[in-house]
């Protein structure tokens, strides 16, 4: 079985920071994985070690995703393939439409996997785009996949139920984080990753004439800053055990 | 925090310039795991709440102590300085953890230096992969840094050793694997290698500590404990060179424990110091405090730069053992005065909070073990007025 999984060079969000406007500095921001990528690593690793087969990473990204490309490779992924692009006014549309048609060059694929959404923008359009740019199947929250034969079977985990679809390979799916744990590869496995094949294309090279027009343009990001309540409970232990449990009940912490 | 952050980037980029991406790719990918796996479970490591062993057993699967050791044994083959660091970034993540794999490296480093063939093949390839866990057996109940008043005493039997005598404040004891046992026999002192398995070995209570409460410190005794000839390390006669070129790498490396936990005290202080408020305002704007500030970041990289600087003159191949001393006195010293600075910031909190003064509690053991600070103070002296004659 041929699988591909997209992974993007996020910023890290645990080192990210504001300025004093509210603006999040991307200078220099340090980057990495896509956290929510790894478990569709994981998920093709393990699809892998079932049916055999290869797995390719690919990336849409600036010169530096090559460590992002390296880490999913040390995690046990074949090769990879990095559209080296500028992320500088590449809205999701444009990204999309890059990494179908890298995988086009390089497929076929049976299966293409990515995450619902990136750990920085959480955008979470990149994967239903593939889907339609590709003109293949694409199911969304997949939280179980078990490939059968020439197609899957795939659990859906929606927000109050879940649901489960069969769809015929090749097909695009977007894993939730509670897929699978994903593993740490070990120093030896980072250290070999540098030898694995890594193909590069730039990003010109890809475009055609259907690329698209950008979708539309960010103007502006800021973060979004939350005021704590601050309640002070107090009185006798018993009578604050259940204004604690009154307060955590209204608001819909637990239920009622 | 970040365990591979800054201070730690720039010095592999300063270091190594031509393979900082690897070097840093190696340590990033450490940092990252034991920030994820380790650091959130230290304080339940120092309440007894849990046990180090799954986190610690992962950590060595993953590969930490193949970091510097020969390819031929299953080691990466990098510099003694990238394991150094790593072993700072684990200090800060949990200390008890670095004390434990860092004497079990201890283990590794006298095998790989002064062990038969067989030996490497059988013990150091298992150490170094996490399949086995090692223990430095050196200190006697009435005698630690004066290791050649040792009264454990080694006879020879036909093809076997018979041990008798005991160890005290062992690390790993009762978890270990293997023993690397410092004992007098008929041509001098001698080092040998005891499986847990060996008749006539047995393990103390777990001593009860103010610090390092994660990892396991008990008696070792030998009751006419049987190991074979095969397992004698080297020469006899020589077992007192081996301990001391052993106890060299590892002085560097309790000095880089003790920097991790220095940085991370340092950090928390920080942190704290911007939200605390008195006066109607946060403490870091105080000048006493700042004061503080500048004096914990500044020792915390002296001691980084001490402990490197002796890694690379290892990695260099020329004598340490000064430096190494130096590299740990310093850090082990900063790393009390540090601690407490950070207790003082956080005031009362500071002494009532585990999770602030743990970290002093546990930088406490290191102007001890592995060396006193008096004891290396004076290897320094002889040393540096050896040189000037």
């Amino acid at each position: 079985m041929r699988l591909a999984v997209c992974v993007k060079h996020a910023v890290d969000e645990s080192e990210l920071r504001a300025d004093g406007s509210g603006r999040p500095i991307l200078q220099g921001a340090a980057a990495k994985v896509s956290t929510f990528d790894k478990n569709a690593v994981e998920e093709a690793l393990r699809a892998k070690s079932k049916s055999g087969g290869e797995v390719v990473i690919v990336c849409v990204g600036p010169p530096e995703a090559k460590k992002t490309i390296r880490e999913a490779l040390a995690m046990g992924a074949d090769r990879a393939i990095h559209v080296v692009s500028d992320p500088a006014g590449r809205d999701s549309l444009a990204t999309s439409y890059l990494l179908s048609k890298a995988l086009a060059k390089a497929g076929p694929f049976d299966v293409v996997l990515c995450s619902e959404g990136s750990s920085d923008t959480y955008e979470c359009q990149v994967p239903p785009m593939l889907g339609e740019w590709l003109s293949l199947p694409y199911v969304g929250y997949a939280s179980k996949i078990e490939v059968q034969g020439a197609g899957a079977k795939i659990e859906q985990s929606l927000e109050d139920s879940s649901q489960t679809l069969e769809v015929p390979l090749p097909f695009v799916a977007a894993v939730v984080s509670e897929i699978n744990e994903p593993r740490y590869p070990t120093l030896i496995q980072i250290m070999q990753a540098s030898k694995k094949p890594m193909e590069e294309l730039a990003a010109q090279q890809l475009m055609g004439a259907d690329a698209p027009q950008s979708a539309g343009t960010v103007v502006d990001t800021r973060v979004q800053s939350m005021n704590r309540k601050r309640v002070v409970i107090e009185g006798a232990p018993e009578e604050s055990a259940q204004k604690l449990l009154d307060a955590l009940k209204s608001e819909g912490v637990i239920g009622s | 925090m970040n365990l591979y952050g800054r201070d730690q980037k720039l010095m592999v980029e300063s270091l190594y310039p031509d393979r900082a991406v690897e070097y840093g790719e190696v340590l990033s990918a450490l940092g990252r795991f034991m920030q994820e796996k380790i650091l959130p479970l230290s304080p339940a490591f120092d309440t007894h709440a849990d046990s180090i062993g799954r986190a610690r057993s992962e950590l060595l699967k993953n590969g930490l102590l193949q970091i510097a050791h020969p390819k031929e044994y299953g080691g990466l083959g990098l510099p003694f300085s990238v394991y150094n660091l790593a072993i700072e970034m684990l200090g800060a993540a949990d200390a008890s953890i670095a004390l434990s794999v860092g004497i079990g490296n201890t283990v590794a480093e006298g095998i790989r230096m002064f062990g038969t063939e067989s030996q490497k093949r059988r013990f150091l390839t298992r150490l170094i992969s996490g399949e086995i866990l090692g223990a430095f057996s050196l200190t006697e109940p009435s005698s630690g840094s004066d290791a050649k008043a040792a009264k454990t005493r080694a006879r020879r039997e036909g093809d076997e050793y018979v041990l008798n005598g005991s160890k005290m404040f062992i690390t790993n004891a009762g978890e270990a694997d293997l023993y690397f046992v410092f004992a007098i026999a008929e041509k001098g002192p001698a080092c040998f290698l005891v499986e847990k398995e060996a008749r006539g070995l047995s393990i103390g209570e777990d001593l009860a500590k103010m610090g390092m409460r994660g990892s396991r410190t008990s008696e070792v005794r030998f009751l006419d404990c049987r190991v074979p000839a095969a397992n004698l390390v080297g020469e006899e006669g020589k077992g007192f060179d081996y301990v001391k070129a052993m106890l060299n790498g590892s002085r560097i490396v309790m000095g880089s424990i003790c920097v991790g936990i220095a940085q991370i005290a340092y950090e928390k202080a920080l942190v704290y110091s911007k939200q605390r408020t008195a006066f109607g305002r946060s403490i870091s704007e105080f000048q006493l405090t700042r004061e503080k500030i500048a004096d914990m970041k500044t020792r915390v990289t002296a001691g980084r730069l001490m402990c490197q600087y002796a890694s690379m003159l290892r990695d260099a191949g020329v004598d340490f053992s000064s430096e190494a001393s130096q590299a740990k006195v310093f850090a082990t010293e900063m790393s009390v005065g540090v601690c407490d600075d950070a207790i003082q910031i956080f005031g009362g909190y500071g002494y009532t909070t585990d999770d602030v003064h743990r970290h002093w509690r546990d930088a406490r053991l290191l102007t001890i073990g592995e060396g006193t600070s008096e004891v290396l103070r004076m290897l320094i002296a002889s040393r540096e007025l050896a040189r000037s004659l």
